[in-house]
């Protein structure tokens, strides 16, 4: 385990040369806060109206949690450095270190999210605070497990997203199927909870990533409780252990089909 | 005693093959044909331990395939390999522990840490303690000379500096061989030197078995007791490196300038490769004819300037290449 707080560490380290550019990546989070605040503001005509159980700040707060976890996952690049890695031939030099690759690519990616996620939750709490002027009913205890939510919803998502990038050992480019899955995110859970979409389509959600990935820790954020909690936190786990399998299975058997480029 | 035995190995490759233009493009999302490459046919060799081993070849010989089964990173079709009493398929992890790899074109190091933290970085994936990895860096810098950079950020490095740093970086394991692949690609004439001198010490020191791929061929003269030769994948030649210069000793090159013409031309062994006004340069082939009668025919007194010399090695390997 040493060795891959290490790679943690080391992408930590090397991410705070960057500190700047991060802060400065973050304005599209920012003007996108913004629209969707005012397009909520518009929908909303009443303080106290409701919708799919939903208040407006509930609405808006929903929104930049799942943000925040979506942006800090910076899922695009990740899915680019597979492909470049499987393609271009430098997994072969990653594949001579005494490291499982996979862990390799989690722990170095958890290392880039940590600066990410912090300045975007800064980010976030400023934006909520000065356009709702207050923060959602929460204990101390609730938003720790939130946080926990979160964290393992950026972990479940780096996994499926590295499963989508180790694609590239099967076919020429992985990232159409990227390109699905962050607009199925995008629009299925991120802009939208769960509640806003009724019928099979709704309980579809419900068993998909899209619960344990966005819609989990920000409902928490919004409207705790324990018994939700310890659904999503279930859910969560055993969802871990499906995309760590399903990445295994691909790297098992992508490996032999390795065709290093120039040798 | 061996640590690297490789019998009866074979790896081919399926190459997607289109035809040529917008017609071709069609066909082949339809049709797609597909063409088996032979990367690597039949060869085997053994690699004794300490030794300092040239793997050359030309472009798409072979080399690096060979050298990716060889670590685990690629798996063969068949045959068997065995490094360190290890099988790179099935063990690649284990094997990982007792092999180091510098690959001249590739970047193993983060750019943005300093190469102290790198060292650091790369103690810790081999499971190596804080202590005794901070007692390697201090080992290291000294015998790679690192003082002045160990505390820069790697970005920050020359070409040649970097590549010592790859170099030092994969020896904190201390691993049994080191597989360089060209590893003085892109550097100077001097940082060459330097790095060939690290070589050369990093193998008497550390004792370390040294199998290198190298277009220079003057890593192999000066760094190499044994050269393997493969081309279209095959082995074409296995020898030592004394054994590969006399075989190929027996021509010459002579470059002589001269106070009246001479005619070489119906001299059975004498091949001229340049001619302008008195100036020539031939090659002597001295199984056919000796260097006596040579310069009999030209007449010592006829002689402004002479230089007799062996054939570079660069082109006795080129002469190989061409034969297969």
């Amino acid at each position: 385990m040493r060795k891959y707080l290490c790679i943690y560490k080391s992408e930590v380290m090397s991410n705070m040369q960057y500190v700047l550019n991060i802060i400065i990546s973050m304005i599209t989070y920012i003007v996108l806060i913004f629209i969707l605040f005012n397009l909520w503001n518009y929908i909303y005509q009443d303080e106290n109206q409701i919708i799919n159980g939903y208040t407006k700040n509930q609405m808006i707060w929903y929104v930049i949690i799942t943000e925040i976890i979506w942006s800090a996952t910076a899922g695009r690049k990740l899915c680019q450095k597979i492909c470049d890695d499987v393609r271009g031939g430098n997994i072969a030099y990653a594949m001579n270190k005494p490291y499982s690759y996979i862990s390799y690519i989690l722990f170095s990616h958890l290392g880039e999210t940590t600066i990410k996620s912090i300045v975007g939750t800064i980010i976030g709490m400023f934006l909520g605070i000065l356009f709702l002027g207050e923060f959602p009913n929460i204990s101390v205890q609730g938003v720790i497990i939130v946080i926990i939510s979160s964290i393992l919803a950026v972990i479940i998502n780096t996994l499926l997203i590295t499963s989508i990038g180790l694609f590239s050992f099967f076919i020429e480019d992985a990232h159409p199927i990227y390109w699905l899955y962050s607009k199925i995110i995008l629009i299925l859970g991120t802009m939208f909870p769960i509640e806003f979409f009724y019928g099979i389509l709704g309980r579809v959600i419900s068993f998909s990533p899209i619960y344990v990935t966005c819609y989990g820790p920000a409902k928490l954020f919004v409207d705790f409780s324990y018994k939700n909690a310890i659904c999503i936190l279930m859910a969560q786990i055993i969802y871990l252990f499906i995309a760590w399998a399903i990445c295994y299975a691909l790297y098992r058997k992508g490996v032999k089909k390795l065709n290093v480029n120039g040798g | 005693m061996k640590v690297i035995a490789v019998k009866n190995l074979n790896k081919r490759f399926k190459v997607k093959v289109k035809e040529k233009g917008l017609k071709g493009s069609l066909k082949s999302i339809f049709k797609p044909k597909i063409q088996v490459v032979e990367a690597v046919k039949d060869i085997s060799f053994e690699v004794e331990e300490g030794e300092v081993i040239a793997f050359i070849g030309p472009n798409g010989a072979g080399k690096s395939t060979t050298i990716k089964m060889l670590t685990g990173i690629l798996y063969p079709d068949e045959g068997s390999i065995n490094v360190l009493e290890i099988n790179p398929t099935k063990q690649r992890k284990k094997l990982a522990y007792e092999i180091g790899t510098v690959f001249g074109q590739k970047e193993q190091l983060w750019m943005h840490l300093t190469v102290y933290d790198n060292f650091k970085f790369f103690g810790a994936i081999y499971d190596i303690s804080e202590k005794e990895t901070e007692k390697r860096i201090e080992e290291l810098i000294e015998l790679f000379d690192l003082q002045n950079i160990i505390n820069t950020p790697v970005r920050n490095l020359s070409l040649g500096q970097r590549i010592r740093c790859e170099i030092a970086a994969s020896l904190i394991h201390r691993p049994k061989i080191l597989f360089l692949d060209e590893p003085t690609i892109g550097l100077d004439p001097v940082v060459k030197e330097s790095i060939r001198k690290l070589i050369k010490k990093m193998n008497k020191e550390y004792h370390t078995t040294v199998f290198l791929t190298s277009h220079d061929i003057s890593d192999i003269e000066k760094l190499c007791k044994r050269v393997i030769i493969i081309n279209n994948g095959r082995i074409v030649m296995d020898d030592s490196m004394s054994n590969l210069k006399y075989h190929y000793m027996d021509k010459k090159v002579i470059q002589v300038k001269l106070r009246n013409k001479v005619d070489f031309s119906n001299v059975k062994g004498i091949k001229v490769l340049k001619e302008k006004e008195n100036n020539y340069q031939i090659e002597i082939d001295t199984k056919e004819t000796d260097l006596t009668k040579i310069l009999k025919l030209i007449n010592p007194e006829n002689i402004v300037d002479i230089n007799i010399s062996n054939i570079p090695l660069e082109e006795i390997i080129s002469q190989i290449y061409r034969k297969e």
